[in-house]
């Protein structure tokens, strides 16, 4: 509140004041546009247009002879229509939220206790710990899902052969992905295990933050550990798991490669996220306009769910500040 | 320096200028002055190396100034890498295409249009003729024929032997063969006497076509999907048999793994083309030591005696419509269509080759492939069947079948709509 409460301070006397101060206005006012216009031009021109052109093809009639000739057909909403009316779509979206909750609940979960982990290890383990996730982030993740791939193999794969000497049963010959459920859990595992040392690194680095008085003060007050936590350790980690928790949604609402690239690059329908319904309509059977439309869709849901995120970010910064 | 010297010295340079520029796009002029690089992207296992090499040198030795740059390419996403190729500025200039993504490529303008030269290219009259249909779109010709695959079941010989089985003459007789060999062999839990992935939807329909049944049928310009149909029912639920029975096959998996599967011995029979042969005993990836104990037979039809309708695969080579080098480009391809390299094809690729002159050079197993082509089938031709394939409709509708999740009248009346609603939508 406190820059609106600028502008009107501002602004108030403009009407008293004659025109050469009224000049003085434009300049000091301008400035910092002029000063960010650069960036806001790279902006524009790198995610700007694409987004308008997503949007103006998801209008349009655009398949493979349009692609061609550069000129689609205007058709109004009709993709609109007929994605919604399309029953593979709820289940897709359906699927991509559930997906999208599970995935960033446990990642966020898990990256939080090992980085409450990290901060109790002697600092041999830290490092050791802080390599592992390190290794896993650096690990292209073409090459890690082909891994992952190879070890649930139907035939050949090392987890079959593993939960059948441990005795966990009968796996010889299982097959994963026959039970979309199973599938979905093999591909939440790689997920969660790609999306854990950026989130246990930043939040390791945010506990580092939390003042070891405040901590002690409230040990001393007779807290317990999980008082201390919630109490002390949560509130001054909130802006970082705040900007964590919206990135995660954004990444996980928009997975792509690990089902495309598990699933040999065909799918079959149980395991369409949002992503790979677009990725479909588009590439797959030459229906861009189709596919865009999916694409704006997805965009529309993150751009609200985000909203939330960032307006949450905006106030706890604001009460921290 | 005068004034009219000094122009004559800028004329003469525009001159040289003009006719140097001329030069470099004319194709009236020697062959040893072009120049350029001609992209040509082939498919994966469709010609040895020792051929492309040798089609490259003899292009060489004609062209010594152009670069000929071969890539190769997967068949699981070449019609996304071809789409976005052909329709921007990169195009490949000559590429191989599956006979069945032909028509959508000619219908939307893509490929260049070689009626007028049909004459100059080697034995164009002999073409295979399901082939030429294939490049055909609305009586102009899109490409040149490159060469014909069709399948037929490899087995291995020694444990035929050791089960005490022959070469099976109707499908009975395939499904009690293979209940002999898991009998003899099936305490292996990696033991499959058929081995049948659950997407192999070229080897799957044979067994359609046998009892009559067809994937769509077109009259009066609409197409009705056929899958449905009884006699198409009928042909699933013989396969859907012989899956359950003889084959340990991961039932979501594709085919793109089966000669390793093969290689690694477990294996009695598998459905395959003929050049799989050469990828099972490839030393590399396969096992060498496997080469005398294959054998191979054409997929037996329900009536005894009989043989059933194979789909006859195969490539053709065309010229992108884009292309900078549409006459060097036909150069290429009428090296690697005509009678030198067609001939290698069939003894080195083990291929049946483009024209009906040279399929006598067959020998061995490839001569088994070569005679189950004859009674063979093709997908419906419309432009739009390549979105059939993309869209993965056979694919799902087997996987569900053979995994249970739905019953066979179910499966293939969805599977049917569909193809319906896809070769009818307008492009």
């Amino acid at each position: 509140m406190r820059a609106a409460g600028q502008i009107s301070a501002t602004l108030a006397p403009r009407k008293r004041i004659g025109a050469a101060s009224f000049r003085r206005l434009i300049v000091r006012k301008g400035l910092p546009y002029a000063l960010i216009a650069p960036a806001l031009l790279v902006i524009a021109g790198v995610l700007g247009w694409p987004l308008v052109m997503l949007v103006s093809f998801s209008l349009q009639h655009y398949g493979l002879r349009q692609l061609f000739q550069h000129q689609g057909t205007f058709i109004g909403l009709q993709n609109y229509a007929t994605i919604l009316s399309d029953p593979q779509f709820g289940y897709t979206l359906r699927t991509t939220i559930v997906f999208t909750l599970v995935n960033v609940a446990l990642s966020m979960f898990l990256a939080t206790l090992i980085a409450l982990l990290m901060e109790r290890v002697s600092r041999f383990v830290r490092v050791l710990i802080g390599a592992g996730l390190v290794f896993v982030w650096a690990t292209p993740v073409i090459p890690a899902i082909n891994l992952w791939q190879w070890m649930f193999d139907y035939e050949f794969g090392v987890i079959n052969w593993l939960l059948t000497r441990i005795g966990a049963g009968n796996y010889i010959h299982h097959n994963w992905f026959e039970n979309p459920l199973q599938g979905f859990t093999v591909i939440t595992v790689i997920v969660v295990w790609g999306a854990i040392p950026f989130l246990a690194i930043a939040l390791n680095a945010a506990l580092t933050q939390v003042p070891k008085d405040l901590v002690e003060a409230a040990e001393i007050d007779g807290a317990k550990p999980w008082q201390v936590f919630a109490n002390v350790t949560v509130p001054v980690l909130r802006p970082t798991l705040l900007v964590l928790l919206s990135l995660s949604t954004i990444w996980d609402f928009g997975v792509f490669n690990q089902v495309w690239v598990l699933l040999n690059q065909r799918p079959s329908k149980d395991y369409f996220v949002m992503s790979v319904f677009s990725f479909q309509e588009s590439f797959r059977v030459s229906q861009y306009g189709l596919g865009s439309a999916v694409a704006v869709v997805m965009i529309a849901i993150l751009v609200l769910a985000t909203f939330l995120y960032v307006r949450q970010t905006v106030r706890a910064v604001n009460e921290a500040g | 320096m005068n004034p009219r010297k000094l122009l004559q010295t800028a004329i003469g340079v525009v001159v040289t200028l003009l006719v140097a520029a001329c030069g470099s796009t004319s194709t009236a002029q020697n062959p040893a002055d072009q120049t350029g690089t001609l992209t040509v992207w082939l498919m994966n296992g469709s010609a040895p190396q020792s051929v492309v090499d040798g089609v490259n040198t003899d292009f060489k030795a004609k062209y010594p100034n152009v670069t000929v740059n071969v890539q190769i390419q997967q068949w699981s996403d070449v019609t996304t890498k071809l789409d976005t190729a052909l329709t921007g500025s990169s195009a490949p200039d000559v590429m191989e295409l599956g006979n069945t993504l032909v028509a959508k490529y000619a219908a939307n303008g893509l490929l260049d249009d070689i009626t007028s030269q049909k004459g100059s290219f080697e034995n164009s009259g002999t073409w295979l003729q399901s082939l030429t249909d294939s490049c055909t779109y609305q009586s102009k010709l899109y490409c040149v024929p490159y060469y014909a695959g069709s399948r037929a079941i490899i087995y291995r010989k020694d444990m035929f032997d050791a089960a005490g089985v022959t070469g099976p003459t109707s499908m009975d007789e395939l499904l009690s063969a293979g209940q002999k060999l898991m009998g003899k062999y099936g305490s292996n839990p990696n033991f499959s006497a058929l081995y049948f992935p659950g997407k192999y939807w070229y080897a799957a329909a044979p067994f359609v076509w046998d009892f009559g049944g067809d994937i769509a049928t077109q009259s009066g310009g609409k197409w009705t999907g056929a899958i449905n149909s009884s006699q198409s029912q009928q042909g699933l639920t013989e396969l859907k048999t012989i899956v359950s029975q003889l084959s340990r096959a991961d039932k979501t998996g594709d085919e793109l793994k089966q000669d390793q599967a093969f290689a690694q011995g477990h294996i009695a029979m598998i459905i395959a083309n003929g050049w799989e042969v050469g990828v099972i005993t490839d030393p590399k990836s396969g096992d060498p030591t496997l080469a005398s104990k294959l054998g191979a037979f054409p997929i037996p039809s329900h009536v005894a005696g009989q043989t059933a309708p194979v789909f006859l695969g195969g490539s053709d080579l065309a010229v992108a419509s884009k292309s900078g080098h549409q006459d060097l480009a036909r150069e290429w391809i009428k090296l690697l269509g005509g009678t030198k390299f067609q001939s290698q094809m069939v003894t080195v690729g083990g291929v049946i080759p483009n024209t009906t002159s040279l399929v006598s050079l067959s020998s061995g197993l490839p001569a088994i492939f070569a005679a189950a082509a004859k009674t063979s089938r093709f997908t419906p031709n419309s432009p739009n069947w390549a979105n059939v394939e993309s869209a993965n409709v056979l694919q799902d509708m087997l996987v569900a079948i053979f995994t249970g999740k739905s019953d066979i009248p179910t499966a293939t009346s969805a599977a049917s709509d569909k193809i319906t609603q896809i070769l009818n939508a307008s492009s």
